[in-house]
């Protein structure tokens, strides 16, 4: 086992890679040693990691059904025998209801993630790489988006498409667009002029291949740590939405709208609200500590070494 | 015929709301095969001509005409045949997240060329560099191993024309000597037609067969190689240049 484990390390350090596959998988395992020596990282990657575990295996890990109210059993105290959280105001264990809802956290951050982010990278290097008129109408459009408060703009939209899950995610992703176009277009400008770019150019490579191959890959590690930083965010906008019923509809055992059912009962009952509270509290801090790690580990200025 | 025309041909950068004239009507020919140079202190036009050639560099006057053809700026895979550049900086010039193989078949996806494998191979034997550095990233190669990929990229394509921006003068001393030897084989190898830009009369006097010295964007004085050697310079400035590099020109 731990000789296959050395081979393996071998394998990846091997300064002379004979694939491509090796070469990438070695720069990948070079990332990881760098982000192996910083503790934060890890930590933010562990809850990460457990958020998905929780995610995976909820069903298993949930001593309860998160739906079936039992109201006999209603506003148990933390560290009643059988519901370790306590339960909220129908009954429901809260601990099982936190583990179900990391699912829906989940799949909001998952797919904000893959929407927002690439909307906003090709907004970014086209406005960037063309400059001139394109820059000037592309931008404009971004700064629109930027002059709203992100809540407020996705509280609109929810209220123009109706309260629901997947309004939330499509208002999310149309208000977090914007900053990774920014990001993109910065890093775009810097990038354009440079030799390299000049010398695809100069073997008549297009505009599409220009930016899919060439100005792409070094905008993509600012726009994947501003995103591991947004997800925060995210989290929390959809917690708002949550909260303010314009989200995930009862009886789905969202975050945020379970601290807006706990807020009745704040001063009384403080558990049904503060556990999903520390529930956010603590991913949006993985999210967060992750994204500060990613960066010292994909900023090319760090990675040449 | 020559190769490379260039007629009055002026750039005007336009900076601030200034003009800048970074070339003032520049006349050269080169013929094939033949190594031009141009030679000149900092910011005095040289480079600004080669990126024209290449569309780079705004030309406000005068034409430019490879093998008879007035540049067609359209024209990028036609013209990416013919003529190649390489740059100053190689640090600068490859692609920092590509590996070598990305950026050696690079050049042969975008015109559609395959049998790629053997063709980096090739290249990368052709420019002295091991096979095992194929999937090497820039960042894990020297100065000089750099040029020769960036070298290599440019002869990919098997153009007629190699424009050489400066391309020893980010590196040490004996890494510039063979790289140049390196440049003098592949011409001498594969018919090329070079037009070199530096500011060290040294490098030119190993390379080229006429020379164009330049000063504050206009044309000085062009010299054969044996006037150079024979210090036979009609113009102050010329002679001054030359006195710079003398004394290594002759201990090469």
């Amino acid at each position: 086992m731990s000789a296959g484990m050395s081979q393996i390390t071998t394998w990846l350090r091997d300064p002379n890679p004979t694939s491509r596959r090796q070469a990438r998988l070695g720069q990948a395992y070079m990332a990881w040693l760098r982000m192996r020596r910083n503790p934060l990282a890890m930590v933010g990657l562990g809850i990460v990691a457990v958020l998905m575990i929780m995610a995976a295996f909820a069903p298993w890990l949930a001593p309860h059904d998160p739906i079936t109210q039992d109201l006999s059993n209603r506003l148990h105290p933390p560290f009643t025998p059988g519901h370790i959280l306590g339960t909220d105001d129908f009954g429901r264990d809260i601990l099982s209801r936190i583990l179900y809802g990391s699912r829906i956290t989940l799949f909001i951050i998952g797919l904000v993630a893959v929407t927002a982010p690439v909307f906003g990278l090709a907004v970014g290097t086209v406005a960037g790489y063309f400059g001139g008129w394109t820059d000037e109408i592309l931008m404009r459009i971004t700064d629109i988006f930027l002059a709203f408060p992100k809540l407020i703009l996705a509280l609109a939209l929810v209220a123009v498409l109706g309260p629901g899950m997947e309004n939330a995610i499509l208002a999310i992703a149309i208000t977090s667009w914007p900053p990774y176009a920014r990001v993109a277009r910065a890093e775009t400008l810097t990038v354009r002029t440079s030799d390299y770019i000049a010398a695809v150019r100069l073997q008549g490579a297009g505009p599409v291949r220009i930016i899919l191959g060439h100005v792409m890959p070094m905008c993509l590690p600012s726009v994947i740590i501003r995103v591991t930083l947004d997800m925060a965010g995210v989290i929390l906008i959809a917690a708002g939405l949550g909260f303010l019923g314009l989200g995930v509809q009862p009886p789905l055992p969202e975050w945020g709208a379970m601290i807006s059912a706990g807020r009745k009962y704040l001063f009384e009952q403080w558990w049904v609200a503060t556990m999903p509270g520390l529930a956010i509290f603590i991913v949006s801090l993985g999210f967060n500590l992750l994204g500060d790690g990613l960066r010292d580990v994909l900023d090319p200025r760090s990675a040449g070494r | 015929m020559a190769l490379i025309e260039i007629d009055n041909l002026s750039v005007t950068f336009l900076s601030k709301g200034h003009r800048v004239n970074a070339v003032k009507d520049v006349s050269l020919s080169v013929a094939a095969q033949e190594s031009f140079g141009l030679v000149g202190e900092s910011g005095s036009g040289k480079s600004t001509i080669l990126r024209a050639i290449c569309g780079l560099a705004p030309i406000s006057g005068g034409a430019i005409r490879i093998g008879g053809q007035v540049l067609d700026r359209k024209a990028g895979k036609a013209f990416a045949v013919r003529v190649q550049m390489v740059f100053q900086d190689p640090y600068a010039s490859l692609h920092p997240r590509h590996t070598i193989d990305r950026t050696l078949s690079e050049p042969l996806a975008i015109h559609g060329i395959g049998d790629t494998d053997a063709r980096v191979m090739r290249a990368l034997d052709d420019v002295g560099l091991p096979r095992n550095f194929r999937f090497r990233f820039p960042h894990q190669l020297s100065g000089g191993q750099r040029q020769r990929v960036a070298i290599a990229r440019a002869l990919m394509l098997e153009p007629e024309i190699l424009l050489l921006d400066e391309p020893t003068s980010a590196l040490d001393a004996s890494v510039q000597a063979e790289t140049l030897n390196l440049l003098n084989r592949l011409r001498a190898e594969r018919g090329l037609t070079f037009l070199m830009v530096s500011h060290d009369l040294a490098v030119i006097d190993h390379m080229c067969d006429r020379v164009l010295v330049m000063q504050h964007g206009a044309a000085v004085e062009e010299l054969t190689r044996d006037q150079l050697a024979g210090a036979q310079m009609k113009t102050d400035y010329a002679r001054s240049l030359f006195a710079a590099s003398a004394d290594r020109m002759l201990a090469g």
